[in-house]
């Protein structure tokens, strides 16, 4: 069909031109690695909101919110409440992190880790577990990014080559633009993304309905059953979703790439202000939420797969202009969040890992070798995807509960206990990837209605505080120094960063 | 500084509730409609309006009682 390829390549065309775009004005801001990796912490709100919005609002958003709403029903809405959830608990928290992170010179979780348990090991082993957990995440998005060229193409470009494609401009555009690159390209992929939503969000209710209000009475009259919990989706009641909730709220900043772009903002004040307007942001997802539960109606009598119901709805309804801007949105909503978490992943393993392994090692060597871990890990990803990728679902969803099992060490003990130690954050860890594996693995998700993760972090936190407990704690005089950084009790006058307090931090 | 804790926490637990516990207990249900909206459709497009409100007021009151890095009164005791 040759429409399509010609929408195709245009559209991969504005892809390009963009990309270069953010490589030139990235160029010159990434000479070392706290500029690639954070912006040497310079971001104003609006970049740090976009940067957040990106990493968030993902292929799944686009795509796969409203194919889990068309399969599930009303258990799509736990995602728009994670957020918003996971925005309350960052208020507090990423200011914090935000704050140890500029005193001691952290760029990465593994980094604050390490500082706050003084555990290099910890700090490496956390380091490479997250670098293997994220690279599921960015499986996702080259799922994403294969259903758009699929359906648009009607087929013309293989799966594979077109992800490989999209995937080099991807790991160009990080090598070297780096983080500041990123979020010139979130910045457009945001606008076409809300443009887009919008669009399809408003078009289709008129098209296929007549009006909102039509289409809003024909889902209570003939998918009832999509409206309610656990309706549709059979296992996926009332305790399901508030437990859901709970584990992916807490879950969400654990995510090691969230945690980096908190360390690029210029002050936690922006943080905080990013807390208070995020949420609506979610009015993106509701959008989406609602396309879906539309085109279970729509589509009542073809066989549609999930993931391709956006694209499908799009390639039905917009004339061919529309659908290039429509394309354009979607293949940057699959590639650029893909950007900070590739970045994150080869900065946990050459910082992290390598540095801890090679201790004299100079941070040229560590920042070149962390741009050059960037093609490795982008195609070990697309190796992944091609070799199981219906093996990938089940890895994320893995991935997700395994992420989470950081919390108790991350905020409880790296924020409010002092008594909390390195043992007992890493058996904590352990035993919660442990429950969490096995209850996926042996389909016990959710166990009683209970989602998985949230069975194993309560094992993760009965360990993490028990071996805690029976192990000896961080010296008193260092922790003072590290809590009274986030949560200041005394009098001090200079800045953070080469700080010269007045008084002796007495928290 | 506790009392900018308590606040959050505050803030926390009330948009969990919002959101999750609101919905099961009041929403939950294929009809009447709200405003012409399936129920459970409506709570969950309120809700994202509201939270910014909640987040908001939690953010004039951290202003407040607890000044940041680089402000005018950080100094102040916790």
């Amino acid at each position: 069909m040759p429409e399509a390829s010609v929408i195709l390549l245009i559209a991969l065309l504005a892809v390009a031109v963009i990309t270069v775009g953010g490589i030139l004005i990235g160029q010159s801001e990434s000479q070392n690695l706290e500029g690639w990796l954070v912006n040497s912490r310079r971001m104003g709100p609006i970049f740090v909101w976009f940067l957040l919005g990106t990493e968030i609002y993902t292929a799944f958003t686009f795509q796969g919110l409203a194919g889990y709403a068309f399969a599930k029903g009303s258990s799509a809405f736990y995602n728009v409440a994670l957020n918003d959830v996971a925005y309350a608990i960052g208020f507090f928290i990423l200011p914090a992190l935000w704050l140890i992170g500029k005193k001691f010179g952290h760029v990465t979780q593994s980094d604050f880790l390490a500082g706050r348990y003084r555990s290099r090991n910890l700090g490496v082993f956390v380091a490479l577990a997250s670098a293997i957990i994220m690279i599921a995440y960015i499986d996702l998005n080259i799922e994403g990014l294969g259903a758009v060229i699929q359906v648009i193409g009607h087929n013309v470009f293989n799966q594979t080559i077109s992800d490989l494609i999209g995937f080099l401009v991807l790991a160009l555009a990080v090598v070297l633009g780096g983080i500041r690159g990123n979020a010139w390209q979130s910045m457009i992929k945001d606008i076409l993304m809300f443009v887009a939503v919008i669009a399809i969000f408003i078009v289709v209710p008129l098209h296929y309905f007549g009006s909102f209000g039509h289409m809003y009475q024909a889902m209570l009259t003939k998918i009832p059953k999509f409206l309610v919990i656990p309706g549709a989706s059979k296992n996926q009641g009332p305790l399901w979703l508030i437990t859901t909730v709970a584990v992916t709220g807490m879950g969400q900043w654990m995510w090691p790439q969230w945690f980096g772009i908190a360390y690029t903002a210029k002050s936690p004040r922006t943080l905080k202000l990013q807390a208070v307007f995020m949420p609506f942001y979610q009015l993106v997802k509701v959008m989406m939420v609602t396309v879906g539960l539309a085109a279970v109606i729509i589509f009542a009598v073809e066989k549609v797969k999930g993931n391709d119901v956006v694209m499908l709805l799009a390639l039905k309804t917009f004339p061919e202009w529309f659908l290039i801007i429509f394309t354009v949105a979607a293949v940057f909503a699959a590639i650029v969040p893909a950007g900070p978490i590739i970045m994150t992943s080869a900065s946990l393993i050459a910082k992290n890992v390598y540095g801890a392994v090679k201790q004299d090692a100079k941070d040229r060597t560590v920042y070149a070798l962390t741009k050059w871990l960037v093609f490795p890990l982008t195609l070990l990803a697309f190796g992944l995807a091609a070799a199981a990728p219906a093996l990938i679902v089940v890895v994320l969803l893995i991935a997700y509960d395994f992420i989470s099992q950081l919390f108790p060490a991350v905020v409880i003990g790296g924020l409010f206990w002092r008594r909390a130690t390195k043992q007992g954050a890493t058996a904590g860890i352990i035993v919660g990837w442990v429950v969490s594996g096995v209850l996926l693995l042996t389909k016990h998700d959710p166990w009683f209605g209970i989602n998985a993760g949230l069975v194993a972090l309560a094992c993760n936190f009965v360990v993490f505080i028990g071996v805690s407990l029976l192990t000896p704690a961080v010296s008193r005089d260092y922790l003072d120094d590290f809590f009274a950084t986030a949560f200041p009790k005394s009098r001090r006058t200079a800045k953070v960063a080469g700080a010269v307090n007045t008084e002796s931090p007495k928290a | 500084m506790k009392r900018a804790v308590s606040y959050w926490i505050l803030a926390v637990v009330l948009v969990f509730v919002l959101y999750v516990v609101v919905s099961v207990l009041f929403f939950n249900r294929d009809g009447p409609a709200i405003l012409g909206m399936p129920p459970m459709l409506f709570w969950f497009t309120v809700v994202p309006l509201v939270t910014p409100g909640v987040l908001g007021a939690l953010y004039l009151i951290d202003r407040r009682v607890n000044p940041q890095w680089e402000e005018e009164g950080y100094d102040a005791r916790g």
